[in-house]
């Protein structure tokens, strides 16, 4: 199940490539997967840290290579949060002028990509799948992207691919820091050697860093943030939902799965800077996000912002924070999918994403402005949806990191930053809904139309699962909590 | 059964809401029944619950992870939240009724109603949560129907502005209150009501902590209740309908911080320091707001700014540790509030929304029963024995009187401009000669919305009398009881009033003009100079930053740098076949030397 | 007697003449026969080594020999290539001189 939900997109990619019908195909290859992924949700045993759905296939046995995939907690939300993000991106694509068959392909292979990526339990694996995903993210960009989008194509690729270079670079020292009778790629065997202390404290604290820096690059940590807003900026919107949505994630994903669990010392060790970090996530950048005059670099920016959030959560090492990261990290992806698909239909129907070229819009899309301030109130963390949920546990999570009474530490003056840059969001967030939709509107806009019914299933179908999650975020918190505190008892010992 | 029956009270609301946006909106008519059915089902329930003591509610856990953090979703029944529970369904199920009549002709009723049942949903899980994490939750959700219900007329720019000014400004007065809950949370390990109390008393000795603890408690409640220095959003609210300005601005959101104040009393009692400071503040947003008021020309900025002084009041109450008499107030204030503004909303939409109280004048005459009802809810609001406001204002002033002398002396100088601007708007309004056109052609309002204000008028009336008021709340005790401050406060009215009929009768324009308190002490334009110069000019700055120094500069010069290096190397290219070959050879001849002599 | 050395000497100066050949003249013909010769000079020091210096068993080794067959085989080959090269660019450019023959620039 776990190996058709990863190949259904790669093959239907294939056999769009030959000539089948590209958006038949996609959109049903879309559905299958995503429900595949409901059907791993159902059939998931809650209650246990470990891998299920295990599947394994020798590929060389002398270098260890070996293709395991399998969900646990965190890797079934994952999957899950991808295939809706798929769905919901290849139905909002619609008909594509030019290379029609070659924009679906590629965004079906960012889909199998990172649902490989999230699946893999083999490191080779893990790593390579994510490489898939970075030349259609380049085609996606450089051909049918809006703005400048050759030089975004190009800095995005390049830069990062640095970033996986830093991050093969700190693989492959982790590998070899292990003693050679205890190497393997796989996560589960690492996992355990890592919990009988195989790795040495002092090759981990260099080793925690390169991995931060590699994973912090794919992640648009500060610094490393620049590729981001100019990327999805001039990115068509379906790209722009799974990279901003999903394929971000991996590098969450990543820090989570390896870099804690594997080397814990090293986590302590750099927690001070990883903090410093993301707090320049969330406060710089969303100065930065208030001074945005367009509405695409708005939701880019932003979506730099909200990383610091889960980086937040990550840091605090605790379950709460960490499960309140995962959730953060699926609601974000939702949230920032609807958003970013809005905004291309915008931009399709007005030719300009520019505040002050825009405004009043709700009077004649009032579907999409409905949905946009769904999009919105969501990302600003209103509870009723599950980002709320997932900040909430955040918050909670690092505020009782070195917590001592009558006094504030690192982590309470990070949550009192974090808690103001909830202000921040809210400030331009609900500044670009106004300037969008609401006040006059002006005589160039009167003959729009809004979002037709086929394009509103999509858009019902992300809000629904964020108000799905953001009612009941228990249903989440029961999947993922076991996984969660698998890893840090492991980690702790 | 029994167990669900305080759930429907919340339940039924939001499924109205759900239902009216998912699959109603076309019809309006059909959306405005189901939203107001649903609110008179809370009613009902309410009230049942209120009459049965022993009713208990069903609980779930909303996030729960063993041993680390347990947030359930339960309601608390005491006789608080029951109270409060009839009261806010009960103004609200008036309202609705009210909107049919106000709303008759509007384009987007169904958004409207659909709001509104959202808001009752929010406000009711306020008054019922029996956790600070579910009451932060609906404490939001308030503030978001709030901010759609105010930018209600969206396509205007000023309502569009306003429903953002509430949702950021409260959303300041959150990030406090977050902070004070996480600080709880940290000290006692546990987000229930219940648990805490008990947990807090144990904290003693760490004065500071526990006085910056209630302090930002007490933020959340001056972010939603409009205090100083808070309080520029509730008078920009009033471009929302005007049913909603009695709702959400007067009688319920507005009175949520003060409900929450009263329920957490114990956080904010726990330091000395604190209730001074929420004393203070409370007075300071009441003789301000009492001041600003004076000088309006808006009939709804009057009382907005009315309602801000009398939340101050309340506030004032709670820093002066007597929860009973803030409760008595907020719930008297709710009835004569909700009733002024409903009354003013007939005004305004008998008048083709004429809001400035100088195009009005004589409608005594014109608009009879508006006339009565508004006169019961001003006398009410003045303090005017033997309305409801006397007892609970009265009985703030003897708690002032009692404790703390300044404070009284501010106070009874509020009690006086309360009278004062209440009287001049009433006279401006209701006598004279009418200074417009619209004025003298206006006709009384449509019964659905006469009966609502005649309700309330009673319930402004008699909600005072402690043969009513007993079965609701905790009576303020009065010890000592001098007749010295009931007096004083009833020459505090007399003069006020006489002041105003003075200088207000047949009037064409007002005779007053004092700059300070017409531009509301400039605040508005304090907050934008400040905003302005501290996140608009720091966003720039980051932007600028980010666009040129770390993009341009950093990333942008290690591309430039490596295309650098690259036309560097490129030189060598000559295209001199024997020059390469030369460099060969050199190469030969050096990887031999270090193969064979090193 | 004639040692090893002189033949090693001859070898270099061969060498050497080739080398500055290769490097110095700008015809495209006497550059491929200056490589020629470097290749023959190599040829000349290896049967050297193989007639002078003599295995355990007093006889010489005669893998250096055998060497020299492939070197001369490999060079007959890659003559053949070069000068079927030369025609090719003589047809294009008109000319044999190194100097005209640089679009390999940056």
């Amino acid at each position: 199940m776990v190996l058709f939900a990863i190949f259904c997109p790669i093959l239907a990619a294939i056999l769009i490539m030959v000539g089948a019908p590209a958006r038949k195909t996609a959109l049903a290859a879309a559905i299958l997967t995503f429900a595949a992924a409901l059907i791993l949700l159902a059939s998931f045993g809650h209650g246990q840290g470990n891998f299920q759905h295990v599947t394994s296939f020798t590929i060389s046995p002398e270098w260890r290579l070996r293709f395991t995939t399998g969900i646990d907690g965190l890797s079934l939300v994952m999957v899950l949060l991808a295939t809706i993000v798929t769905l919901a991106a290849v139905w909002f694509a619609g008909t594509i002028e030019r290379y029609e068959n070659s924009f679906y392909a590629c965004l079906l292979f960012i889909s199998g990509a990172a649902i490989g990526a999230f699946a893999s339990i083999d490191l080779f694996f893990f790593y390579a799948f994510h490489e898939l995903a970075l030349i259609p993210t380049f085609l996606l960009i450089g051909i049918w992207g809006s703005g400048n989008r050759v030089a975004a194509a190009w800095k995005i690729t390049i830069y990062l691919a640095v970033g996986s270079f830093i991050l093969l670079l700190g693989l492959i020292l982790l590998y070899q820091s292990i003693p050679p009778g205890w190497r393997s790629f796989d996560i589960r065997a690492l996992t355990v050697a890592a919990s009988l202390g195989q790795i040495p404290a002092d090759a981990q604290r260099p080793i925690y860093l390169l991995l931060l820096i590699g994973f912090g690059t794919l992640v648009s940590l500060f610094p490393f943030h620049t590729w981001a807003p100019e990327a999805y900026a001039s990115a068509p919107a379906p790209a722009a939902m799974l990279h901003a949505g999903v394929l971000k994630k991996f590098g969450l994903y990543g820090l989570l799965r390896l870099a804690i669990p594997l080397l814990p010392e090293g986590a302590r060790y750099w927690t001070t800077l990883l903090v410093v970090l993301l707090l320049g996530n969330i406060i710089y950048i969303g100065l930065v996000t208030i001074a945005q005059k367009r509405l695409d670099w708005m939701l880019g920016y932003s979506s730099v912002m909200h990383m610091g959030y889960i980086f937040l959560g990550i840091a605090s090492a605790g379950i709460l924070g960490v499960t309140g990261a995962a959730l953060l990290m699926f609601a974000h992806g939702l949230s920032i999918a609807l958003l970013f698909a809005l905004a291309g239909e915008l931009r399709r129907r007005t030719g300009t994403l520019v505040f002050d070229e825009l405004g009043g819009l709700a009077k004649v899309m009032p579907f999409a402005g409905l949905a946009f301030g769904f999009g919105v109130f969501a990302s600003i963390g209103l509870p009723g949806f599950a980002n709320f949920a997932g900040e909430l546990m955040i918050f909670f999570g690092a505020f009782k990191n070195g917590w001592e009474m009558g006094a504030f530490h690192t982590f309470q003056i990070a949550t009192l930053l974090a808690l103001w840059g909830v202000v921040i969001s809210t400030v331009y967030m609900l500044r670009a809904y106004r300037k969008t939709f609401m006040g006059i509107l002006s005589e160039q806009w009167k003959q729009l139309f809004d979002v037709g019914p086929a394009l509103r299933v999509p858009v019902m179908l992300l809000v629904g699962a964020l108000l799905c999650y953001g009612f009941f975020p228990q249903s989440f918190v029961r999947v993922v909590a076991p996984t969660v505190r698998t890893y840090l008892t492991a980690s702790r010992r | 059964m029994n167990f669900m029956l305080p759930w429907f009270i919340l339940l039924v609301p939001l499924f109205s809401a759900a239902v009216i946006t998912l699959f109603t909106r076309r019809w309006k008519a059909l959306s405005s029944a189901i939203s107001v059915v649903a609110v008179l089902v809370s009613f009902i329930c309410s009230c049942l619950i209120f009459a049965h003591q022993s009713i208990r509610a069903a609980e779930f856990t909303w996030i729960g992870i063993d041993g680390v953090f347990q947030v359930p979703f339960g309601l608390t029944l005491d006789q608080l939240s029951r109270t409060m529970a009839v009261l806010v369904s009960g103004v609200g199920a008036v309202i609705h009724i009210y909107s049919l009549g106000y709303m008759r002709d509007d384009e987007g009723r169904s958004r409207y109603f659909a709001a509104l049942s959202l808001f009752m949903f929010a406000m009711l899980g306020i008054v019922l949560a029996n956790n600070f994490v579910m009451l932060f939750i609906f404490w939001e959700l308030v503030g978001f129907t709030s901010y759609v219900l105010i930018g209600h007329w969206f396509y205007r720019d000023a309502a569009a502005d306003a429903a953002n000014k509430a949702f950021i400004t409260t959303r300041i007065g959150d990030f406090g209150f977050m902070l004070g809950i996480l600080m709880v949370w940290m000290a006692t390990g546990s987000v229930l009501f219940a648990e805490i109390t008990p947990r807090m008393s144990t904290l003693t000795g760490h004065s500071i902590f526990l006085t910056v603890l209630a302090l930002l408690v007490f933020c959340g409640a001056v972010g939603k209740s409009a205090q100083f220095p808070l309080h520029v959003w509730l008078p920009d609210a009033m471009e929302g309908p005007t049913p909603i300005s009695a709702l959400i601005h007067a009688a319920t959101m507005v009175a949520a911080g003060v409900y929450m104040l009263v329920r957490v009393a114990f956080i904010i009692q726990a330091s000395q320091t604190a209730l001074l400071v929420v004393a203070w503040i409370g007075t300071i947003t009441a003789v301000m707001a009492a001041l600003i008021a004076t000088q309006q020309n808006d009939i709804k900025r009057i009382l907005a700014y009315s309602t801000l002084s009398q939340l101050g009041y309340m506030v004032m109450a709670v820093g002066l540790a007597s929860n009973e008499a803030a409760m008595f107030h907020l719930f008297t204030h709710a009835f004569f509030k909700a009733l002024l503004f409903l009354a003013a909303g007939s005004i305004i939409v008998m008048l083709h929304h004429e809001q400035n109280i100088w195009s009005m004048g004589g409608l005594s005459r014109r608009l009879p029963i508006t006339f009565v009802t508004f006169a019961v809810g001003a006398l009410a609001l003045i303090g005017c024995p033997p309305f409801s406001g006397f007892f609970s204002k009265d009985a703030i002033l003897a708690l002032a009187y009692e404790r703390n002398a300044p404070i009284f002396a501010v106070a009874l100088f509020t009690a006086f401009l309360t009278a004062f601007y209440v009287i001049r708007l009433f006279v401006i309004v209701f006598f004279g000669n009418p200074r417009s056109d619209v004025a003298r052609e206006s006709r009384e309002s449509p019964p659905v919305m006469t009966v609502p204000l005649i309700v309330l008028a009673f319930l402004a009336t008699f909600g005072g009398f402690a043969f009513f008021a007993r079965n609701f709340l905790p009576l303020p005790v009065e010890k000592g009881v001098t007749i010295l401050v009931p007096a004083l406060a009833i020459v505090a009215l007399i003069v006020g009033s006489g002041l105003a009929i003075a200088l207000y009768r047949n009037r064409a324009a007002d005779p007053v003009n004092i700059e300070l308190l017409r531009r509301k002490f400039y605040f508005d334009e304090f907050y934008s100079w400040l905003i302005n110069w501290t996140q608009e000019l720091l966003a720039r700055v980051s932007a600028f930053l980010d666009r040129w120094i770390i993009d341009a500069g950093a990333v942008g010069g290690s591309s430039r740098g490596t295309w650098g290096v690259g036309a560097l190397l490129r030189l060598v290219q000559v295209g001199n076949l024997q020059g390469y070959a030369f460099l060969f050879g050199l190469g030969v001849i050096v990887l031999i030397y270090f193969a064979v002599f090193r | 007697m004639i040692t090893l050395g002189d033949y090693l000497i001859v070898s270099g100066i061969l060498f050497s003449i080739g080398f500055a050949g290769v490097m110095l003249r700008r015809n495209l013909i006497i550059v491929l026969m200056s490589l020629e010769l470097m290749l023959n000079a190599a040829n000349l020091s290896l049967v050297a080594f193989s007639r002078f210096r003599l295995g355990p068993s007093g006889l010489p080794n005669y893998n250096a020999q055998v060497f020299v067959f492939f070197i001369i085989t490999v060079a007959a080959a890659e003559v053949a290539v070069g000068l079927a090269i030369l025609v090719a660019l003589f047809r294009a450019r008109h000319t044999t001189d190194l100097k005209d023959i640089s679009s390999l620039k940056f």
